[in-house]
């Protein structure tokens, strides 16, 4: 079961992250949950498989902001350097990036 | 809850429009937020622009994201403050983005929570004073705004004049008051919306104005406006400009007239409520002048005002200290072959202890505008009674004095108990003390005014009707109005017999009041032709410096007591 301790084990930053859930840590580790799964859901990978870099920035922002309010700094590294990458259309290593994020999400879900 | 606080604007739980699409960040933010504010959310645009279209009234606050599906964020935001009807409503953006805080804060964001969120306290308290704030300022323009012209009330308009002074100290400026002449008619005749658009159109006027050429305006009070602006010396053509299109499409073929008064190059040491009391003053010295429309405060306006505060201020100490003493004028019936003392008219004199004797014509007017005529009529009253007892008393001889009732005492519902307490207190009848109620008082409020006199002759009380002739004469009032006695007004013998003698009307008013079984008294009379002449028309009563002017107390019992000797001789 997923707990404060092992997200601090795993690198999250719970405390600023419980400070944004007013200290909450019910509704902290809730919405951790949902942003899990809303990363597993794969609908990031589906855009950038499909090269659909407007769509797939769409969503990296919106994730973006859940993760980072969730303090999840190792998915949030990835996720803000691909974020960033999409806003200015520039070419990059997506995949590698996006592999990133899914290993670093995987490694929350095994917590 | 109690029940005391339970109808609370201070306990009522704001409302937060939460315009954001994200699942977790509405639950971040309604953790943060929900245990003091109603949190009502829209996850798009289009969403959050209905609801505030619905619910704008109870809503203190939007919290908007930027990245939304559909209509962005920054459409929405220009759209809520594009719209005047919406364009209060506080909003806060909430962006990682640093590069759209200047957009957002030209479009009229009042602040950014930035993304990542800060600590819930955080949000918490800056939100909790954006909100009072807003609605400070919002109570603040509800406030210091007249609701119908949209400019400043004169409690604002008197700080914003000091905040003027302050920044601009050594500029010159004009302190000006102008209002409509005779608006209330023109409302009356017309209606209230027609008075309102003429005074919408004014507010205009004044406002496009002070934009150019600096200064404020306010809407002091119904149909007067204040002014305070630079220096100017063409006060014709700011009196044009505020009277511009007034009547433009106007359903009277009478122009709607502005009046202004000016306090020129305005003393700044003079408390600032002041300066506009004495633009006011030179405004009304501008009343009726169609051709001289405005007035220019002067220094003998200024001794005027300074010599009506000392006569204000020394009022009450004058009652207790009986400064104001009463002179008596003799009246005489000329019914008969010769003259005999009938009554006398009271007249109120102040011994001023540094002005001397102040004349009535100077303190009469001024205690008329500002009510204090009410006690000096009653000090009056008193005074005669107890005079007219102690002759009876002492001399043993009864003789009627006519005193003055001030329209003002002819509202107060307690007007007759007072008088029929000061006749009793005194042991007299009604009859030993006539009332003088002027002509003019006939004219306002008729029917309570024939109301009271009416009551105060089934009392017995006998009523002069004063100053007739003076002006507002209407005949038919004679047919309406319960009165014993008409008295001619001074002015109206005064100009009867002028260089150019011409009676006529006098001798027709005399018949008049005959037909009516009125009899007429003629004041003002000076001269032996004028006694004759009367006489001979058949005026009943004389009063004027032919027989005698107003006399002291001691004086004029001598009078009476040589009158009366006089008669006891003939007979």
């Amino acid at each position: 079961m997923l707990t404060v301790e092992k997200l601090q084990e795993y690198g999250a930053d719970t405390k600023t992250g419980l400070s944004r859930c007013a200290d909450n840590e019910a509704l902290y580790l809730r919405l951790v949950g949902i942003i899990v799964q809303e990363i597993s859901s794969g609908t990031l990978g589906e855009a950038l498989e499909a090269s659909d870099l407007e769509k797939a920035f769409f969503i990296a922002h919106k994730l973006k902001g859940g993760v980072n309010n969730m303090a999840l700094t190792p998915v949030a590294e990835p996720l803000n350097k691909l974020t960033e990458l999409l806003r200015s259309k520039i070419p990059g290593d997506y995949e590698g990036l996006y592999a990133e994020i899914i290993c670093k999400t995987n490694e929350l879900v095994a917590l | 809850m109690t029940a005391n606080n339970f109808f609370s604007i201070s306990e009522e739980r704001r409302r937060i429009l939460l315009v954001e699409d994200d699942y977790v960040n509405q639950e971040t933010l309604k953790a943060s937020l929900g245990d003091i504010y109603d949190i009502v959310v829209a996850e798009t645009g289009e969403e959050a622009l209905e609801i505030i279209r619905a619910q704008y009234e109870t809503l203190s606050i939007v919290l908007l994201d930027l990245n939304l599906p559909g209509i962005s964020g920054i459409d929405v935001l220009s759209r809520i403050k594009g719209d005047p009807g919406y364009s209060r409503l506080p909003v806060i953006v909430m962006t990682a983005d640093n590069e759209a805080e200047v957009e957002c804060l030209t479009l009229g964001a009042i602040d950014f929570i930035p993304k990542p969120y800060p600590a819930s306290k955080v949000i918490l308290a800056r939100i909790l004073r954006i909100i009072e704030l807003s609605e400070d300022r919002e109570t603040l323009r509800l406030t210091e705004r007249d609701q119908l012209t949209g400019l400043y009330n004169k409690e604002f308009f008197y700080r914003y004049v000091a905040q003027l002074d302050l920044y601009h100290k050594d500029t010159p400026a004009d302190a000006i008051v102008f209002d409509v002449n005779h608006f209330h008619t023109y409302n009356d005749r017309y209606g209230k919306t027609r008075g309102d658009e003429i005074l919408k159109r004014i507010a205009n006027n004044a406002t496009s104005y002070v934009n150019e050429a600096g200064g404020i305006v306010c809407r002091s009070v119904a149909d007067t406006f204040m002014l305070y602006c630079k220096h100017i010396d063409n006060y014709e053509a700011l009196l044009a400009r505020l009277s511009a299109c007034l009547d433009d499409d106007s359903i009277s073929e009478n122009r709607v007239r502005l009046r202004m008064g000016v306090y020129v190059n305005a003393d700044k040491n003079v408390d600032i409520e002041r300066r506009f009391d004495r633009a006011k003053m030179a405004a009304d010295t501008a009343r009726d002048h169609l051709t001289a429309p405005i007035g220019l405060f002067n220094h003998s306006m200024r001794e005027t005002e300074i010599l009506e505060e000392q006569l204000i201020d020394g009022f009450h100490a004058a009652l207790r200290e009986k400064q104001f003493v009463v002179y008596y004028q003799p009246k005489f019936d000329i019914e008969q072959d010769v003259p005999v003392l009938s009554s006398a008219e009271a007249l109120v004199r102040w011994k001023h202890p540094t002005l001397g004797l102040v004349s009535p014509g100077v303190f009469i007017p001024l205690f008329e505008k500002n009510g204090l005529i009410q006690e000096l009529d009653q000090y009056v009253w008193s005074q005669t009674a107890s005079k007219i007892r102690d002759w009876k008393e002492r001399l043993n001889i009864s003789l009627p004095v006519s005193v003055n009732v001030s329209r003002i005492n002819l509202y107060d519902p307690e007007l007759t108990d007072k008088l029929l307490n000061i006749t009793k207190t005194n042991g007299l009848n009604a009859k030993n003390l006539l009332l003088e109620i002027t002509e003019s008082a006939y004219t306002e409020k008729t029917d309570q005014i024939i109301t009271t006199v009416k009551n105060l002759r089934k009392h017995g009380f006998f009523i002069e009707m004063d100053d007739f002739g003076c002006g507002y004469s209407s005949l038919s009032m004679l047919i309406d109005m319960p009165i014993d006695a008409l008295k001619l007004d001074i002015q109206f013998i005064r100009s009867a017999f002028k260089e150019q003698k011409d009676t006529r009307l006098l001798e027709a008013m005399i018949g008049l009041a005959k037909s009516f079984e009125v009899p007429t008294i003629a004041e003002g009379v000076e001269t032996a032709e004028q006694y004759a002449e009367l006489k001979a028309m058949g005026c009943n009563t004389i009063q004027g410096y032919y027989f005698s002017r107003p006399l002291p107390e001691d004086d004029f019992e001598k009078l009476i007591v040589k009158a009366l000797k006089k008669e006891e001789n003939e007979c």
